[in-house]
C-alpha cells in the first residue's frame, strides 16, 4: 500500500519546508510564501496522519507517542495560522513539531522506536491494560498542554523583549499581545496539571502493585514525571498563591517543557516497548 | 480642450496667507458662478487647509487661460494685493493639470503622504461645483477619473498603511500588551491638548472605566465630563495608579510627577496584569526606569514619534508604484478624452463622404440606366465604397495616433477646416 511507503522523513521534510517558508515570510513578507508554508504543513500533516493510521496505536512506544504529540501540535499550528494570519505563529510552533518528529525518528533509528527497548529486567507481571493506557494517555494529553504552554511562553518572552526594547509595533515579528499569551499559557497549564496529576498517580499505583519492581522508582522517566509535576505545582502556586505573572512563569513553563522532552525520550520502566 | 490647474499650496505659501485665501462653502458657490460668468469655463475650487486650487476647463477652446488672470481674480475676491499672490502661484496645463489633480486626489502631493482625507475633500469640491452648475463634460470626466485613481492608489499600494498621528500610534503600543479592553481602567493624569487626542483614540477601545485626575479639580471634572469618566482627587493619585491598566499622563509639571519609588510603592499591592503608561508630557511625568517591558511598559512622546516617522518612511517606499498608477491613468484619460473629442468629427466626415458617394453614384447610375447588369451595378457600388473607406482610413488612423500620443488636436482642427465640417 502507498501509505506504507510514507516515512518519518517525508513529513519531517514537509514541516521543515513549511518552517523555511515561515522564516522567509518573517524577513520578506509575501502572501505566496505564507500560502506555500501552509501548503507544505498541510501536506506534512496529511502524510503524518496516514503514517499514524497505518500503524496500530502504541501508546507505550516513545516513537509513537512523540509522533502523536507532534501530530496534535501540527494541527495546533494549522489552527493558529488560520486564526492569526498576521502573527508569526509558525515560527514558534513548527520548530516544536519538527523537533519532536526528528527526535522520534532518531529514537526509531537507535532501536527504541515502534518495537521499543527491551527492559533489563522484563516485567513478569501482566499489566492491567486499561490502567496502563489511561496512565500513558493522560500523560500524553498533559504533554499537549505543556507544549502549548511552552510555545505561548517563548512567544511571551519574545514579545516582552520587543516591548522592553521599545520596538516599533508594526515592524519585525508580529505576535499576540502579552495578555493573550499569558492567558494561553495559563489555560494550558490549568488543563495539563490535573491530567498530569492523574497520570502520575496511576503510574505510581502501577509501580506499587509490583514490590519486586521497586528499584524502578529510581528510573529517570519516573523522576522526570515527578519533577515535571512538581514544576507544575510551583507554577500554579506562583500564579494563584503569590499572584506572580510574566517572565518568571514563562521561564518555568519552558523548564517544564525541557523536563517533558527528557521524560518522553526516556524508556518506560513498567511497560515493555517503552512509552511516555 | 483647455484645462488648467492654478493654485497655492503648503509647499510655497505660508499658513497665514493660505488662511486668507481659503474659501468657505458660501463663498465657493459665489466664486464658481463668477468664474463661469467671467471666463465662460467649467470650474471646480478645491479649498483645504493645505491648498487652494482652481481647476478650469473649456471643451471647445484649445487656448489656455492665463494663470495671472486667476491670480488677479483671487486677489480681487479676497481683497489682497495681487503682487503678494502672483509670485506664489503655480500652474499646470492640459496633461500637467490632469497629472496634478490625480496626484492631489491620491494624496501624493499632501503634507503627510498617504493621508486619507484629501480624496474626500476632492470629491466634495467636485460635487459642490456640480450642484452649482459649474461642471461640464471635461471636469466631470476628469474628476471621475481622479476618484478612480485615488481608489487604485489606496488599494494597490501601501501608501495609506500605518499610523501617522502620535495619538493613534499610542493605540498600537497598547494593543501589543492588551488583547481586550472591556475590563480595563484608563487613568488620565493632566489635561493637555495631546492628551485629549490620545484619550479620544483610547476611548474607541471601549475601556470599562476612565479615571481623570488633575492638580486643578475643576479641570479634572471638565475632562472627565467630556469623556464619560470619573474625576479623582489629585491626592488619590497613588491609589488611582494602583487601579489603572492604562495610564495616560500629560501634565505640564516641570519635574517628574511619579518617581520609581513612588510607582513601586503604589503598585505593590496590585496582583493583576501588566500596565501601559503613555507619558506624552514634556518634560516627562514618569521616571523612565519604571519601564521593564513585562509588567510595566512605559512609552514617551519620542517613542510615539518614532512610530510616526517610520510610517512616513514606509509610505515613501510606495511612492514610485503610486506615481506609476497616476501616469498610467493620466495617459488613459487623455486618450479617452481625445477619442471622445474625435468621435463626432469622424462621424461627420464619414457622413459627408457617404452622402457625396451616394450622390455621385446616383448620377452615374442614372446616366448608365439600362446598360448595366445587376452584377455590374454591384461591382461599381463596391468600388466606390472601397474608395471611400480607403480615403477615410488615412485621416482616422492619424487622429487615432494623435490621441494615443496625447496630441493637441491640431489634426482635428485641420480636418474640420479642410472638409468644412463646421459648416
Amino acid at each position: 500500500m502507498a501509505t506504507e511507503r510514507i516515512t518519518v522523513f517525508c513529513f519531517a521534510a514537509s514541516y521543515a519546508c513549511a518552517l523555511v517558508g515561515e522564516l522567509l515570510q518573517l524577513c520578506w513578507p509575501r502572501p505566496v510564501q505564507r500560502l506555500l508554508a501552509t501548503g507544505f504543513a498541510v501536506a506534512g500533516l496529511l502524510a503524518h496522519t496516514l503514517f499514524l493510521l497505518a500503524r496500530p496505536p502504541a501508546l507505550s512506544s516513545q516513537f509513537w507517542s512523540m509522533l502523536f504529540l507532534a501530530w496534535i501540535l501540527a494541527v495546533f499550528y494549522l489552527y493558529g495560522s488560520l486564526h492569526h494570519r498576521r502573527v508569526a505563529w509558525g515560527v514558534f510552533v513548527l520548530p516544536v513539531v519538527l523537533g519532536l518528529t526528528v527526535l522520534a525518528g532518531t529514537l526509531d533509528r537507535t532501536g527504541s522506536g515502534a518495537e521499543g527497548p527491551v527492559s533489563h529486567d522484563p516485567v513478569p507481571i501482566r499489566v492491567e491494560a486499561f490502567w496502563v493506557t489511561a496512565h500513558i494517555g493522560l500523560l500524553l494529553l498533559a504533554a499537549v498542554g505543556v507544549c502549548v504552554g511552552f510555545v505561548a511562553s517563548v512567544m511571551y518572552l519574545v514579545q516582552a523583549g520587543r516591548l522592553k526594547a521599545k520596538a516599533l509595533p508594526r515592524q519585525g515579528v508580529r505576535l499576540l499581545s502579552l495578555e493573550r499569551l499569558e492567558a494561553m499559557n495559563r489555560r494550558a497549564v490549568n488543563l495539563a496539571f490535573p491530567l498530569l496529576t492523574a497520570g502520575v498517580l496511576i503510574g505510581g499505583a502501577l509501580l506499587l502493585q509490583r514490590p519486586e519492581q521497586l528499584r524502578e522508582w529510581g528510573d529517570p522517566k519516573v523522576w522526570g514525571a515527578v519533577v515535571l509535576w512538581a514544576v507544575f505545582a510551583i507554577l500554579l502556586y506562583l500564579r494563584y498563591g503569590v499572584q506572580a505573572r510574566g517572565r518568571r512563569l514563562a521561564l518555568l513553563t519552558i523548564m517544564a517543557f525541557a523536563l517533558l522532552v527528557f521524560t518522553l525520550a526516556s524508556p518506560h520502566p513498567v511497560v515493555q516497548g517503552g512509552g511516555p | 480642450m483647455m484645462l488648467v490647474a492654478v493654485g497655492w499650496s503648503f509647499r510655497n505659501t505660508p499658513l497665514a496667507l493660505r488662511e486668507r485665501l481659503a474659501f468657505d462653502e458660501a463663498s465657493v458657490g459665489q466664486a464658481l458662478v463668477e468664474l463661469n460668468a467671467r471666463y465662460g469655463c467649467e470650474a471646480v475650487i478645491l479649498s483645504t487647509c493645505n491648498r487652494v486650487e482652481f481647476y478650469l476647463a473649456r471643451a471647445a477652446d484649445p487656448v489656455s487661460l492665463d494663470a495671472g488672470l486667476i491670480g488677479e481674480f483671487l486677489a480681487e475676491w479676497h481683497r489682497l494685493p495681487a503682487a503678494e499672490l502672483l509670485p506664489l502661484l503655480y500652474q499646470h496645463s492640459r496633461e500637467g493639470a490632469v497629472g496634478h489633480l490625480f496626484r492631489v486626489a491620491s494624496s501624493l502631493d499632501s503634507l503627510i503622504v498617504g493621508e486619507a482625507q484629501i480624496a474626500g475633500q476632492v470629491k466634495r469640491a467636485y460635487e459642490f461645483a456640480q450642484r452649482c452648475g459649474s461642471v461640464g463634460p471635461v471636469l466631470h470626466t476628469l474628476f471621475q477619473y481622479a476618484a478612480r485613481v485615488a481608489g487604485r492608489v489606496r488599494s494597490e499600494t501601501g501608501i495609506c498603511h500605518g499610523r501617522v498621528s502620535v495619538s493613534s500610534a499610542a493605540v498600537d503600543y497598547v494593543r501589543q500588551v492588551f488583547d481586550h479592553f472591556h475590563d480595563k481602567t484608563v487613568l488620565v493624569i493632566g489635561a493637555g491638548k495631546m492628551g485629549e487626542l490620545t484619550l479620544r483614540h483610547l476611548r474607541q477601545l471601549r475601556p470599562r472605566r476612565i479615571l481623570v485626575t488633575n492638580r486643578s479639580p475643576e479641570k479634572a471634572v471638565a475632562v472627565a465630563g467630556g469623556c464619560g469618566g470619573t474625576a479623582v482627587a489629585w491626592e488619590q493619585l497613588d491609589d488611582a495608579i494602583a487601579r489603572a491598566d492604562i495610564i495616560l499622563s500629560t501634565t505640564g509639571a516641570p519635574e517628574p510627577v511619579v518617581s520609581l519609588e513612588r510607582y513601586q510603592k503604589a503598585r505593590a499591592g496590585r496582583g493583576g496584569g501588566p500596565v501601559v503608561i503613555l507619558d506624552i508630557a514634556v518634560p516627562r511625568d514618569f521616571d523612565p526606569r519604571i519601564h521593564d517591558g513585562d509588567r510595566t511598559c512605559l512609552f514617551n512622546i519620542d517613542d510615539l514619534k518614532r512610530t510616526r516617522a517610520q510610517t512616513l518612511k514606509d509610505r515613501l517606499k510606495h511612492l514610485a508604484p503610486a506615481e506609476a498608477i497616476v501616469a498610467e491613468e493620466q495617459r488613459k484619460f487623455l486618450k479617452d478624452w481625445s477619442r471622445r473629442r474625435n468621435a463626432p468629427v469622424i462621424a461627420r466626415l464619414t457622413e459627408e463622404l457617404e452622402a457625396k458617394r451616394r450622390a455621385v453614384l446616383q448620377q452615374l447610375m442614372a446616366k448608365l440606366n439600362g446598360k448595366l447588369t445587376d452584377g455590374d451595378r454591384a461591382l461599381i457600388e463596391g468600388a466606390f465604397r472601397l474608395l471611400q473607406n480607403q480615403f477615410l482610413h488615412g485621416p482616422i488612423a492619424a487622429l487615432a495616433e494623435e490621441a494615443h500620443e496625447g496630441g493637441s488636436h491640431t489634426l482635428l482642427e485641420a480636418l474640420r477646416r479642410l472638409f468644412r465640417l463646421e459648416d
